[in-house]
């Protein structure tokens, strides 16, 4: 496949939020390209892995979809630490689920490792007409608190693809040929456009002509694809 | 031998916390204990692995075979010594369907399934497993949420099940909106604090038909009311798991809640876990485990469950706590740490919050889990990993940042397992069923006899061919609606040594859910009275059933505890 003498990451996202934000279902519908309307809750954390070849680096992810539930809140910390990127997802039909996303991102900032690449991640766009949660309030907590954000659906694949190839890009950029060290960018790029809008950095994206690679985390890694480990 | 077994049962009595009150648990007055009669044999054939999970919990159990052994020739003996005054079985099929046997209690075992969770498998008469065909027909997670208790069809339940803090909030109930019933709760942590005021404590309550039942711990109540006949020492025990399934998702340091704040609202902390209450529930009317406290494993060839126990072995012998590879309910094969020893209930508490959860079907999963009987105050974490549809494989570690070690250890495990065929062993032995009253050998002297599945267990692993005797359906013909020799129509053998149980599937005439709920609900009682710490532990019991069935069908049971 696409295996240049591009650098091989091997990086571990996690995903946090409330119950019921959609974490499983964004991370299925972008793993098995399913959806469930009936997702049930996750226990403790599923974990899946994923390859994405991009035409700087092949990027291998760690996915960690944590539960939602309060009563593993104290026990994140086992799942976000060593993480490279964060993907905070409330649903946007909840303005609850949206404090309680702004408490996991105040979490990260406090606790996480500050190279971290964020995501603040406004999920069931598709339920336009029962939401709570305005694009304008997520654009500007992620501008006050330097995120990236994207608003998306598990459900119609808005904008799913499109939010795992931009961590993948930035932990790409992130990671450089030596390893030493990540840097983030100061201020998010102009991920979030209105989703009425063509978003420019999804264009750019498309045109990346990006090949994946599609690995079902039991057919196993080892079986298709043994890249070089380099922890990003 | 026998003193043995006799302190060993009321060790177990112990163990579990059953507390008898004297003044219930009227013995059936269907039942009259008349005579003695002996367990019906299992296993001759040392080795061939109905029950034996090889790999043994601890390094005590490893002579457990042998006990196995012993234990299984001396009841061959009795059992030749009994067989001639076991009841003839003659003529029941042609009986059955006059079934006049409409006396007050019997309508009572009907209607109590309708009013209970199995009334979905009614018009499923499949002789497979009981609990095989109610697993595909059971609705999960928690229903009538819409009810209270002013609703009428709430007061109809056969049985409810509470949790509530000793303030009375709410914390979790089996039918209708906790939220709704802070009502009732705060009545039902009246009458507990109205007895404990006076220096007392309140076990139960017995209101006409209906038992209510009272656990407390600490600062959590649990309450069960039930109009279904069951024993108070049942109801109870079902209470104390209820409780450990609470302990294994959250741990006993959740008594520190209350302890800073006596109003707190667990609720939150409980939520999406309801599928696993009800699902708990619901095995307490099919699943032996559930009361006498030991678990059953998957019939399988000796050297297919070694090779599965060498694996487990080499795994936990790099530092995995307990690593349990299991089939739905039943064990393949069980491997701890040196001296970790897992209760058969904390396997019971562990395996169903892991099935009920679908979370755990559709990834690999690590999720911090406590086993009551293990440390209640402590998580330990679990990797769970679905290995196929039904066979799942639990690695426990107490360090939170094992993932990956046990990722490969799960790697490692399926590898071997796959190519030791392990997998399809498992895989046929799901599809055969499990072990059928009519297999049993005719004659009970020549151990060597055809009985299809002991013939088959026989049958070394590396001519995987069945032998050209093995045709369970040929063989099963002349018994089909009487049982199997001697009328036997059903089996529990529980070995205390080794912790576990074989039973048979049930199998015609025991072919509706009525029936074998009803079969179920005798060996809750037959267990409850020998473990009765009044008047226990016997050792022997014969109890005869006038109801079942019009023709005074004698229905034996024999409940070894020890021999």
């Amino acid at each position: 496949m696409a295996k240049t003498r591009n650098k091989n990451i091997q990086a571990k996202l996690v995903f946090l939020g409330d119950m019921g934000a959609g974490k499983t279902s964004l991370v299925s519908r972008f793993v098995r390209g399913q959806f469930s309307d009936f997702q049930e809750s996750t226990i403790g954390a599923a974990f899946f892995t994923q390859v994405l070849s991009l035409n700087e680096a092949t990027i291998k992810l760690d996915i960690w979809d944590t539960a939602g539930q309060e009563r593993y809140h104290s026990l994140a910390p086992m799942y976000y630490r060593g993480a490279a990127a964060a993907v905070v997802v409330y649903d946007l039909t909840s303005s609850e689920s949206f404090e309680r996303a702004k408490k996991w991102v105040q979490e990260l900032q406090r606790q996480g490792n500050p190279n971290l690449i964020k995501f603040l991640v406004a999920n069931k766009v598709d339920l336009e007409e029962k939401r709570k949660v305005g694009n304008e309030e997520g654009e500007l907590y992620v501008k006050e608190n330097g995120l990236y954000f994207l608003e998306t659906s598990a459900k119609t694949a808005h904008n799913v693809n499109e939010l795992f190839y931009e961590i993948a890009k930035k932990l790409a950029k992130a990671a450089p040929s030596r390893p030493t060290g990540m840097r983030l960018h100061s201020r998010p790029q102009e991920t979030g456009r209105r989703h009425s809008s063509p978003n420019l950095s999804n264009i750019r994206l498309f045109h990346l002509q990006v090949k994946w690679i599609k690995i079902k985390q039991r057919n196993g890694f080892s079986a298709s694809e043994t890249p070089t480990k380099h922890i990003a | 031998m026998s003193l043995d077994s006799i302190s060993s049962s009321s060790s177990v009595d112990e163990s579990t916390g059953l507390n008898r009150n004297s003044d219930l648990e009227p013995v059936d007055e269907q039942f009259g204990l008349l005579s003695l009669t002996e367990p019906f044999e299992l296993e001759p054939n040392r080795g061939n692995g109905y029950g034996v999970a090889n790999g043994s919990l601890n390094r005590e159990r490893s002579n457990g075979e042998e006990e196995y052994e012993r234990l299984t020739v001396q009841n061959r003996e009795i059992f030749g010594d009994e067989r001639p005054s076991s009841p003839s079985s003659s003529g029941y099929a042609g009986e059955r369907g006059s079934s006049s046997a409409s006396t007050a209690s019997r309508i009572d075992g009907a209607s109590e399934v309708d009013g209970d969770e199995i009334q979905e498998v009614r018009n499923d008469c499949s002789l497979e497993g009981f609990s095989d065909t109610q697993a595909s027909a059971w609705v999960p997670g928690k229903r009538h949420v819409d009810e209270d208790d002013g609703s009428i069809s709430w007061r109809k339940r056969k049985k409810h099940f509470f949790i509530l803090s000793n303030s009375g909030k709410p914390i979790y109930s089996r039918y209708g909106d906790e939220h709704k019933l802070a009502g009732f709760s705060a009545t039902l942590q009246a009458i507990i604090s109205f007895v404990e005021n006076g220096g007392d404590r309140v076990k139960l309550v017995k209101a006409g038909k209906h038992q209510v039942v009272f656990l407390v711990k600490g600062p959590i109540y649990l309450v069960c009311i039930s109009c279904t006949e069951e024993p108070f020492e049942s109801l109870k025990g079902q209470l104390e798991l209820i409780y450990g399934q609470m302990i294994l998702i959250l741990t006993k340091s959740i008594n520190r809640c209350f302890e800073k704040n006596p109003k707190f609202d667990m609720t939150p902390l409980l939520r999406g876990t309801d599928v696993v209450f009800s699902s708990l529930i619901h095995s307490f009317s099919w699943n032996p485990a559930t009361f006498i406290h030991a678990y059953t494993c998957l019939p399988l060839a000796y050297a297919t469950r070694q090779a599965a126990g060498a694996i487990l072995q080499d795994v936990a012998d790099s530092g995995v706590l307990f690593a349990i590879l299991m089939c739905k309910h039943k064990v393949i094969s069980l491997v701890g740490a040196q001296k970790a020893s897992l209760h058969p209930d904390d396997m019971l508490l562990l395996s169903n919050f892991v099935m009920s959860s679908e979370s755990f079907r559709t990834a690999e999963s690590f999720s911090p889990i406590c086993l009551p009987r293990y440390n209640p105050m402590a998580f330990l974490y679990a990797y769970v990993n679905f290995l196929d549809v039904d066979t799942y494989l639990i690695l426990l570690t107490t360090r939170s940042d094992a993932f990956y070690h046990l990722k490969d250890c799960r790697i490692r495990i399926e590898l071997v397992l796959s190519n030791s065929n392990v997998l399809s062993e498992v895989q046929r032995s799901m599809i055969d069923g499990g072990m059928h009253v009519e297999d049993l050998p005719l004659d009970p002297l020549p151990r060597s006899g055809s009985s299809p599945h002991l013939g088959h267990q026989r049958v070394p692993t590396d001519s995987p061919e069945r032998l050209p005797t093995d045709s369970p359906k040929r063989l099963r013909e002349p018994f089909i609606g009487i049982g199997g020799p001697a009328g036997l129509w059903h089996f529990i053998y529980r070995s205390i040594f080794l912790e576990q149980y074989v039973s048979s599937e049930f199998s015609p005439p025991l072919s509706s859910p009525q029936q074998q709920k009803r079969l179920y609900r005798a060996y809750q009682r037959l267990y409850a009275s020998m473990h009765d710490k009044g008047i226990g532990p016997h050792k022997t019991q014969f109890r005869r059933d006038e109801n079942y069935g019009s023709s005074h069908k004698d229905l034996q049971q024999g409940l070894s505890m020890g021999i």
